[in-house]
């Protein structure tokens, strides 16, 4: 029976990458006409869920259906021709084209035999196909002059194109402003009324209950139910995302009631408004939130990476306005970067002298570098800190991610700074390297350093963290500290709603 | 995977402790190029391997080596100097201006010193300041600094260089002559800089991850304005050295310096992305490319074939390169 009425029937898939089980017998089915959210904290696997539905991934176990009928497309171009088409967060067009050449990218109309394109006939095959969804958009003009509401209209009509059924937004709304998503969400009411169903992905919980019939909720890569939103609260949504078991691992705090950091009013002018917090001696403060709710940007603001526009940065009672990162790091400000391989190591050159960097004049006397004496530093701090293998004139490029972590870290003990920041400190790293990274972090407290952790994993940023503040949408949302500090609670703050967003709108020129 | 790669890093550092501190496994490989090329020259023509010939390919080698020492600084750094031919002319003639001006000797050297320095100080900071690319500024500064040179000189030469100046230049120290000696005295005083000080090792971590470097408060403006800087001036020491061979400062000299110096660079394992680079390389890379040169001209090779032999030899130098590299 079920196999009639659905339009896509996902049965079991099963995805694994390396050391994590991504998705694991996940099933759920999508109705004709049907708009479906996909809801999950980050890492649940609703990408991977995409990508598999799209066919950027092969899953390991498992099949899709598609109005009854087993498809096993081979690649996206199979996928697109069963009738599934994707819309990327990050859209996916080619700048200098124009629209309707963007439309028909990769299977132009032909004219001539097949020799040249039929540019006037794509223009006005995409003139009727964008009639119908927004006549404003010129077929004719450069994609990049259009809008980011408009440009995903036209990723929506290349998908009409293809006489898509099913149509995949992965955060459709991430940059719309909230007009421009009441057009969105009309045209969605649209598309689905002509019986086209769409998955929407979205953190965004007042959107999915605007927008969503029902919604399949993932966690830890496994399916955990599929609701009906008529019949269910956003609360209840939130709670069976979130509802892992909490780790018993006891967590001893070192803070003292010293500030050594006050943060107030810091902002950027784009991302970050506001921002307001004191961090103490011996503390570890985490720093939850989704990705894209402006931790990452906080952090490089407080260390001098990018420039503050307004606000004001304290340490031990002095203020600063930091041009640089150098200024920051004498300062006493070391930042432990999320994109390791990026903003953090310079690959060709040993341990010892990417430990070295922020601090050469210390390894230096005369203007010349004291080798021995920094070899001989870097090593008992390695050491410590059991870097594997231990051989710090080894270029950083050749270790294992954890490895590199820890001679990140050292950096900034060599450099003793007083406030570290770390972003993401175990992403990318095996679960051995992990609790080492977390013992280090609990014995840097220890010795009084001041520590900021921004983790998108909740068991994380609960077993290190004194106190926990939470970002959304670029603001601090709140902070929670002693038994206030939960998963619900942290959840419930990072996830913007549709209630507490207009409570905090109206609440703002207060 | 992880085991096999372990026993190759420990394997090149067994075999780096049995050379000598300043030589590392790369530059090995460039001294072997080079004795390859010494030996099939000897065998070829009795009088390539004489004294007087091996002094002559160094003295011919200097103002190359000169220039390209600079120039790795700044591809280490992660940019590139094009314009350091029309920096070297520029400087000759202020240089020559000043000395048939009859300011002293010791100020118009230092006044064309600092006019090289000025032509990277312009470049560096069109780079570091405005976010230029290091092509393209470098690319712009050729034509402006050529032009200034011919404009000032109205396109002749400035003759009447001092014969002081012009013995110094073409004089010897214990038989080595006098180019030689200054270049390998700034040879010397450029490797302390890359090893052993701790702005070698802002140039090396600028190229290896700019982003990087900055984040860990490496002053990268500062470091990449200072190697352009270093590259104007060794541009007008090597200006100078020409000067005073010739007795004239030419305001069309040092036409096509660049790709030379960036040859050089290049075969001594410099990479053009940045990061990686050494003085003793590049020395070598300028010493293969002068003796190829003069080894083919003693055997009367036509300057075409000469020309063509030097592509083949960047070529296949690049070609060992990356597949050494490849296993490290």
């Amino acid at each position: 029976m079920a196999t009639d009425i659905n339009r896509l029937a996902v049965d079991g898939i099963s995805k694994g990458f390396p050391g994590v089980k991504a998705l694991e017998d996940v099933s759920f089915q999508v109705r004709p006409g049907e708009v479906h959210g996909l809801l999950g904290e980050n890492g649940a696997g609703k990408s991977t869920m995409l990508n598999v539905l799209a066919a950027v991934l092969k899953p390991d176990a498992g099949g899709i259906r598609i109005d009854g009928e087993t498809v096993r497309p081979g690649s996206p171009k199979d996928a697109r021709a069963a009738g599934i088409a994707m819309i990327h967060q990050e859209l996916q067009h080619v700048p200098g084209l124009s629209v309707a050449q963007n439309i028909f990218l990769g299977r132009p109309l032909k004219m001539a035999g097949g020799l040249l394109v039929n540019r006037r006939a794509q223009e006005t095959r995409a003139r009727s196909i964008l009639a119908d969804l927004d006549p404003s958009i010129d077929p004719g003009r450069p994609i990049h002059e259009l809008k980011v509401a408009q440009q995903q209209i036209v990723e929506i009509a290349r998908a009409l194109l293809d006489d898509a059924k099913i149509i995949a937004m992965d955060e459709p709304t991430s940059s719309l402003t909230p007009s421009e998503f009441d057009n969105l969400a009309a045209l969605i009411r649209k598309l689905s009324a002509q019986g086209v169903s769409i998955i929407y992905v979205s953190h965004k919980m007042d959107e999915v209950f605007q927008v969503c019939q029902r919604a399949t909720i993932l966690r830890d890569g496994r399916f955990v139910a599929t609701v009906d939103l008529t019949e269910t609260s956003e609360d209840e949504v939130i709670a069976s995302m979130v509802g892992r078991e909490i780790q018993a691992e006891q967590h001893v705090s070192h803070a003292e009631a010293e500030t050594v950091l006050r943060v107030e009013g810091l902002g950027d002018g784009r991302m970050i408004r506001d921002a307001s917090f004191e961090l103490h001696k011996g503390e570890v403060l985490g720093l939850a939130g989704l990705v894209g709710s402006g931790r990452t940007e906080l952090m490089r603001l407080i260390a001098g990476i990018d420039r503050a526009t307004e606000g004001s940065i304290e340490i031990r009672g002095s203020e600063h306005s930091f041009r640089s990162p150098r200024e920051a790091i004498s300062a006493g400000i070391g930042l432990v970067p999320e994109e390791r391989k990026k903003d953090g190591i310079v690959r060709d050159r040993s341990v010892a002298s990417n430990i070295a960097l922020p601090c050469m004049n210390r390894f230096s006397s005369a203007g010349l570098i004291r080798r021995a004496h920094l070899r001989r530093e870097a090593t008992e701090l390695m050491q410590q800190m059991n870097l594997r293998p231990p051989n710090v004139d080894r270029a950083i490029g050749q270790f294992s991610g954890g490895n590199q972590q820890k001679a990140i870290i050292g950096r900034w003990l060599a450099a003793d700074v007083d406030i570290l920041l770390f972003d993401e400190p175990t992403r990318g790293i095996d679960i051995g390297a992990k609790s080492e990274i977390y013992d280090l972090i609990e014995r840097l407290a220890a010795q009084g350093k001041s520590i900021i952790v921004v983790s998108s994993e909740l068991p994380e940023i609960l077993r290190l963290s004194d106190r926990v503040m939470v970002m959304r949408e670029g603001e601090i949302a709140g902070v929670l500290s002693g038994c206030d500090v939960d998963e619900g609670r942290i959840a419930a703050l990072a996830i913007p709603k549709s209630k507490s967003r207009s409570s905090q709108r109206t609440a703002e020129p207060a | 995977m992880t085991n096999t790669s372990d026993t190759k890093a420990n394997e090149a550092e067994g075999r780096r402790s049995f050379l000598p501190a300043f030589i590392n496994l790369r530059d090995a490989g460039t001294l072997f190029g080079l004795a390859l090329i010494l030996i099939v020259f000897a065998v070829l023509n009795p009088v390539f391997m004489t004294a007087p010939n091996v002094l002559n390919i160094l003295q011919q080698s200097s103002i190359n080596a000169c220039i390209a020492l600079g120039m790795t600084f700044v591809i280490i750094s992660g940019g590139i100097d094009l314009s350091v031919g029309p920096a070297a002319a520029i400087s000759a003639v202020a240089g020559a201006a000043l000395m048939t001006a009859g300011v002293p000797l010791p100020v118009a050297l230092l006044g064309a010193m600092g006019t090289g320095m000025l032509c990277g100080l312009f470049n560096g900071c069109l780079i570091a300041f405005a976010g230029l690319q290091p092509f393209i500024v470098t690319l712009g500064g050729l034509s402006l600094y050529r032009a200034l040179a011919l404009i000032f000189t109205g396109g002749n030469p400035i003759f009447g260089i001092p014969t002081e100046f012009r013995a110094f230049i073409n004089g010897d120290l214990l038989g080595v002559p006098v180019p030689v000696v200054i270049v390998g005295l700034i040879a010397l005083l450029l490797w302390i800089v890359l090893n052993r000080t701790p702005f070698g090792e802002y140039i090396l971590a600028v190229g290896g991850n700019q982003e990087a470097a900055r984040i860990a408060g490496v002053p990268v403006a500062r470091t990449r304005i200072t190697v352009y800087v270093m590259s104007g001036g060794l541009a007008a020491v090597a200006a100078l050295i020409l000067m005073g061979r010739l007795g004239a400062a030419d305001p069309t000299m040092g036409n096509l310096w660049e790709l030379d110096a960036i040859a050089a660079a290049a075969i001594g394992g410099a990479s053009l992305m940045g990061g990686k680079g050494s003085v003793v390389g590049t020395l070598l890379g300028a010493v293969i490319l002068g003796s190829l040169r003069n080894g083919l001209t003693l055997m009367n090779v036509q300057a075409f074939y000469q020309l063509l032999a030097t592509g083949i030899i960047i070529i296949v130098a690049m070609l060992i390169d990356r597949a050494t590299r490849g296993r490290a």
